[in-house]
């Protein structure tokens, strides 16, 4: 039972592990004929993962539909990559995308390589770029610091829990986050979210010099483009409505994708 | 980059109809000098997607649970169907009604019979939350491989109808829309008393939108008797609803070996810390009770297979069941 297969599409996808430090991160391969570029995929952290999967499966499907290689994954305790979640810290999130990184910039041939990050994910891809790594970087949704994603992650699920418990049973988000700040551990759509996750989540914030694409582009000498989602990319960002539907989201794909094209010179004629 | 680790092994099948990917969760093996394992009762397990989009589940409790059966000794399997997760293709439009009407089963068969002739079991247990739950039933009525079910917060309605865009009719989405308002809550409040009240006097008759087909495969099962656990998460906000497990217990027979665990203090998902160690502890013993991996004395195994009967064990707290809408 080889974890390669080829996709209706003709699409050829392989599954694999990546050993790290303590765990094996879960890695898909989408593999392009004749590849004239790479991308690593830097995706939302856990139950972001959950809801924006299938978009985030199907942007992969179709970058590698016109010839470029994509590697997506999941972190270090989330989802199929093993560990423990609650023990888990962004340093070690961050260590993922570097030697992830590494690992496809050494694949043969060199070809151009693309930083790109959805959420928690555009700031750790930003950092890996922001130290030398990648020839150009995409941001989507980046948001202002972890803990804004972190924040937004638990309001959202209190109001969930508001509406199942009893009066007397409900928690409110102030009291979820006040239990945080006192360092206990909270669950979160069945994640464990420690108080010092929490804690460190304020700091974990893009370089200042990623805050604007235009400037940025100029200061690293790399192509840098941030594009901030609305609802209408739902699922892949919240309130995640319509993620069992199979959403056309090729508006957002194929501007990115002309994004791409230009910053890493991909020729003319490709399919699109 | 390897495709097998120590305790997992990523896989694709070829179902014929469309090619899935999941996860094989190596059996924690205890053979060594003086074990005395029966290899005969190493029974698989299976878990099917729910409305998932990914075979890990919420809060990555599918993975959580397969490593714990995988350490008891069984080898357990997570898949992504068809359109899902990593699996090739889009979900089917109207997933909900799709699955309700048994559309993942033939697939599933597929999957359990790859597996089983794959790593050589003697049959497949199937574990299915909501939606899965409705597929694992209708795959255990295709395929005598099936050895036994677990199922978590399953359905036993059909869902609302869905136009032509692919959401509920119009009639439906006011109807959502006014429940929510505050006149909506107060009316549903009168509503859901005088719904206990005709539920209460209507035992026997099923509702209109009962799910028929899914029931008689149910009963079927039970009466056959296949070992199923059932799950039922305990939340305050559950609508009263007509009583199907009880209706499946009156009609499975004397053979009947299904047991059902109602669970507080976790949610439909069960993957907050609460759900996730009632559904190992449970889902251990019943596994250990019916598909020993050690051999025992008939005796032992009366005892043990007597906690897990649909005769012994008091189903719920309560006499009426909540059931989910949706999953």
């Amino acid at each position: 039972m080889p974890s390669q297969y080829l996709t209706k599409a003709g699409l050829s996808e392989e599954a694999r592990y990546f050993t790290v430090p303590d765990a094996h991160l879960y890695t898909v391969l989408h593999q392009a004929t004749e590849p004239v570029a790479r991308v690593l995929l830097v995706g939302p952290l856990a139950s972001e993962r959950h809801f924006s999967y299938p978009p985030w499966v199907r942007w992969a499907r179709y970058l590698a539909a016109r010839g470029v290689e994509v590697l997506r994954y999941d972190y270090r305790g989330v989802g199929e990559s093993t560990g423990a979640f609650e023990k888990m810290t962004f340093g070690e999130w961050k260590e993922d995308v570097e030697l992830l990184a590494d690992w496809v910039t050494s694949r043969s041939p060199r070809l151009p390589f693309v930083l790109h990050g959805l959420e928690i994910g555009a700031i750790l891809a930003g950092k890996c770029f922001h130290g030398g790594m990648g020839d150009a970087l995409l941001m989507w949704s980046p948001p202002s610091s972890a803990n804004q994603a972190l924040r937004a992650s638990l309001l959202q699920w209190a109001g969930v829990k508001q509406l199942l418990e009893s009066p007397e049973n409900r928690t409110s988000a102030a009291e979820y986050i006040r239990q945080l700040q006192q360092g206990s551990a909270i669950d979160v759509q069945g994640y464990q979210l420690s108080g010092s996750l929490w804690s460190d989540s304020f700091d974990v914030k893009l370089p200042s010099s990623l805050n604007d694409d235009m400037s940025a582009s100029v200061a690293y000498k790399r192509p840098v483009s941030i594009v901030k989602l609305g609802k209408s990319a739902s699922p892949l960002v919240p309130p995640f409505r319509g993620y069992l539907e199979t959403k056309d989201l090729n508006w957002l794909y194929s501007s990115n994708f002309d994004w791409i094209a230009s910053a890493v010179a991909i020729p003319a004629g490709r399919p699109k | 980059m390897t495709e097998t680790i120590g305790t997992r092994e990523l896989i694709v099948l070829d179902t014929g109809e469309e090619t899935v990917r999941g996860t094989y969760h190596k059996a924690f093996d205890k053979t060594g000098p003086g074990s005395n394992l029966t290899e005969l009762n190493r029974v698989g397990v299976l878990f099917l997607n729910s409305l998932s989009p990914t075979r890990a589940a919420p809060g990555d409790s599918a993975v959580f649970w397969a490593d714990c059966f995988a350490k008891c000794g069984y080898p357990t399997f997570r898949v992504d169907s068809p359109g899902f997760g990593d699996s090739d293709g889009d979900p089917p439009p109207a997933c909900l009604n799709f699955i309700s009407k048994g559309g993942h089963a033939s697939v599933a068969t597929a999957i359990v019979g790859q597996l089983i002739a794959r790593f050589k079991l003697p049959g497949m247990v199937i574990v299915g939350l909501c939606a899965g739950a409705v597929s694992a039933i209708y795959t255990a009525a295709a395929t005598p491989e099936c050895k036994g079910l677990v199922l978590m917060d399953p359905y036993f309605h059909l869902p609302p109808a869905i136009g032509s865009g692919g959401r509920p009719v119009m009639r439906q989405r006011l109807n959502n829309r006014i429940s929510r308002s505050a006149i909506g809550r107060l009316v549903r409040g009168k509503g859901g008393r005088l719904t206990t009240f005709r539920v209460f006097f209507s035992r026997d008759t099923l509702p209109s939108n009962a799910n028929v087909l899914l029931l008689d495969c149910l009963r079927g099962a039970a009466s056959a008797g296949l070992p199923i656990l059932i799950f039922n998460a305990h939340t305050q906000q559950k609508p009263l609803q007509f009583d199907y497990l009880g209706y499946i217990l009156g009609l499975a027979g004397s053979k009947s070996k299904v047991l059902v665990k109602t669970v507080e203090g976790t949610g439909h998902s069960f993957s907050n810390p609460t759900g996730r160690a009632t559904v190992r502890q449970h889902s251990e013993s019943w596994l250990n009770a019916w598909f020993p991996l050690k051999k025992c004395g008939k005796d032992d195994e009366k005892m043990l297979r007597s906690q897990f009967t649909s005769e012994t064990v008091s189903c719920t707290p309560q006499a009426r069941l909540p059931l989910h809408s949706k999953g």
